[in-house]
């Protein structure tokens, strides 16, 4: 399991960042002496770094340029400013990457992803797989397969975006412009009926599971699975 | 000289009146003189005068000809009138009220400074709070999430205006020029925006070759794709219709063509679009419209270079057209 280290001083947003990745699997830790990040670096054998820009006392470039005298791992920025000066100096003091705020969260975890894969080999190398559970059902997003007791099926790679958006938010609605959104392409508009379709694949593959009905769909709002609802 | 001589006519009166003076004394005392000593009297001290005013010409030439015409010498503002006492004293007087002109306009230049930066300070601490917001509302799960994170949309968006426009006073020092992917460009705005479109149920399809590059600022361009494709799909009028974005080559020039399906601009609005704060009988019934988008279009432009054209039929749709100089093929 990775440790991330966050240092950014609004309480708030760290709790949150906290609270996400660590349903993903990562283990958190969160700086709250400002005084001392690199001592809290070193002490939480951090595998990766979320570094603000504006912090009390030094700034993140300088406390970029203290880890990285000691250590070699990835760090990302997170930031206000957007200005092509602003992520060349990031780079430039060392880090790996650079976020923009407001983000999504989704971008935050591809980004921590990818320099993980990067850094420490690839994630199928890794003794542990991310999965998603769910009661019974079991979701491997990385290799885009769905376990059902003994029974396991194929996805797609779209099939898994949406099972796994469905199955994090078990007994809870998720809405279509939520799965729209995660679903969207390069080039083209997904719409409706194409989420239609998606969800029509997904029943199909649950029921190869014997996990019938456990997608509901919730009039005028989006969609719901329900696995205790399932026969 | 005109001016010159205006100036000097007092004299010359006062000179000619002296000189029939002296011819009116030898009269009234019944002094007889032959007339031509009189005149030569006359001619010689005319002729002194000549070379008294001469002098005064040529010692005040260069204040006479910038006094005649002002505007013509603008440029050379600075330089020295000449070392006769009446230039050198104008000459002292300009300075001072370019020193004091220079002052002042220094100080506005830094208040003006110090409100962009604090601007750019101030749109940079929101979004801080604008991200707490918006990962937030991403946990929550009913409809009231879907309308937080619309607004946060909105919010998002008027930072990055406010942002953007401060920008456009630093420009100089706030673009590079490098080729760019009109393709990437592209689909990464439409992307950035995919909420506004599945929101509205506008569909986006794109039709530029792989290809196709253009010199741009990769950033201002961005912005101003942003821009457009938020007002064609807020001006499609409901779901089910397309924002079409389509590039081609002519000639030396690339055009990038944002098209919608849209209720379209009444052609007596269709001249004033590009004027800042115009929104026009349409834009009012929305209320992301702030006028500004167009005419923040128009000046990026015209500053990066491009042009940009628009074309509407009321009823079928509009048309933004991006047009760059030169493409890379």
């Amino acid at each position: 399991m990775e440790t991330i280290l966050i240092v950014e001083d609004d309480a708030k947003l760290a709790g949150l960042l906290q609270t996400y990745l660590s349903k993903y699997g990562f283990l958190t830790v969160i700086v709250e002496d400002f005084s001392s990040v690199l001592d809290a670096f070193l002490d939480s054998g951090a595998d990766l770094v979320l570094l603000d820009v504006n912090l009390p006392k030094y700034d993140g470039y300088y406390w970029c340029r203290q880890i990285r005298s000691r250590s070699l791992c990835p760090i990302l920025f997170i930031s206000a400013r957007d200005s092509g000066m602003d992520q060349v100096m990031a780079l430039e003091n060392g880090a790996d990457d650079y976020i923009t705020k407001p983000f999504h969260y989704e971008v935050v975890l591809a980004k921590i992803r990818s320099q993980l894969r990067r850094v420490y080999g690839s994630y199928a190398q890794q003794p542990e797989e991310r999965t998603v559970r769910s009661g019974p059902l079991t979701l491997y997003p990385e290799r885009f397969a769905i376990q059902h007791g003994e029974l396991t099926a194929e996805l797609t790679q779209k099939e898994s975006v949406l099972l796994e958006a469905l199955m994090l938010k078990e007994g809870r609605v998720v809405s279509r412009e939520r799965l729209l959104d995660l679903m969207w392409e390069d080039q083209h508009f997904i719409d409706d009926n194409t989420l239609n379709v998606y969800i029509t694949r997904v029943r199909k593959k649950l029921k190869e599971l014997n996990a019938d009905n456990a997608v509901e769909t919730v009039r005028g709002a989006g969609y719901r699975l329900n696995i205790a609802g399932a026969p | 000289m005109k001016l010159f001589l205006r100036v000097q006519l007092p004299l010359l009166l006062f000179y000619a009146v002296q000189m029939l003076l002296v011819p009116l004394l030898y009269w009234l005392t019944g002094e007889g003189r032959p007339l031509s000593i009189v005149l030569y009297g006359t001619a010689l001290s005319a002729a002194v005068l000549a070379v008294y005013l001469g002098f005064r010409y040529l010692r005040h030439r260069k204040l006479y000809i910038k006094l005649n015409d002002p505007e013509a010498f603008l440029d050379s503002a600075s330089e020295p009138l000449g070392d006769a006492p009446l230039p050198e004293a104008v000459d002292k007087l300009l300075e001072i009220y370019g020193r004091e002109y220079r002052d002042q306009l220094g100080e506005e230049a830094r208040r003006v400074d110090s409100h962009i930066t604090f601007m750019n300070r101030w749109v940079h601490q929101m979004k801080t709070p604008l991200s707490i917001i918006q990962l937030t509302a991403e946990e929550l799960d009913d409809a009231a999430a879907d309308s937080i994170r619309e607004e946060v949309d909105r919010l998002r968006k008027g930072l990055e205006m406010v942002l953007y426009t401060s920008r456009l006073d630093r420009f100089e020092d706030d673009f590079s020029i490098m080729p760019v992917s009109l393709r990437k460009a592209v689909s990464e705005t439409v992307a950035e925006n995919r909420r506004l479109f599945i929101r509205r149920g506008v569909k986006a399809e794109i039709r530029i070759g792989e290809e196709l590059q253009v010199y741009t600022d990769a950033k201002w361009l961005r912005f101003m794709l942003a821009q457009i494709l938020t007002n064609a799909v807020n001006y499609s009028g409901g779901s089910g219709k397309t924002v079409t974005v389509a590039a081609y080559s002519q000639g030396r020039e690339v055009i990038l063509e944002i098209r919608d399906e849209g209720i379209g601009i009444t052609p007596e609005d269709l001249k004033r679009v590009f004027n800042p704060y115009f929104t026009g009988e349409r834009g009012r019934e929305y209320r992301e419209s702030t006028g500004m988008g167009l005419y923040l279009v128009r000046e990026i432009c015209k500053r990066l270079g491009h042009r940009v054209e628009l074309s509407s039929q009321p009823g079928e749709g509009t048309s933004v057209r991006l047009i760059f100089d030169s493409g890379i093929f």
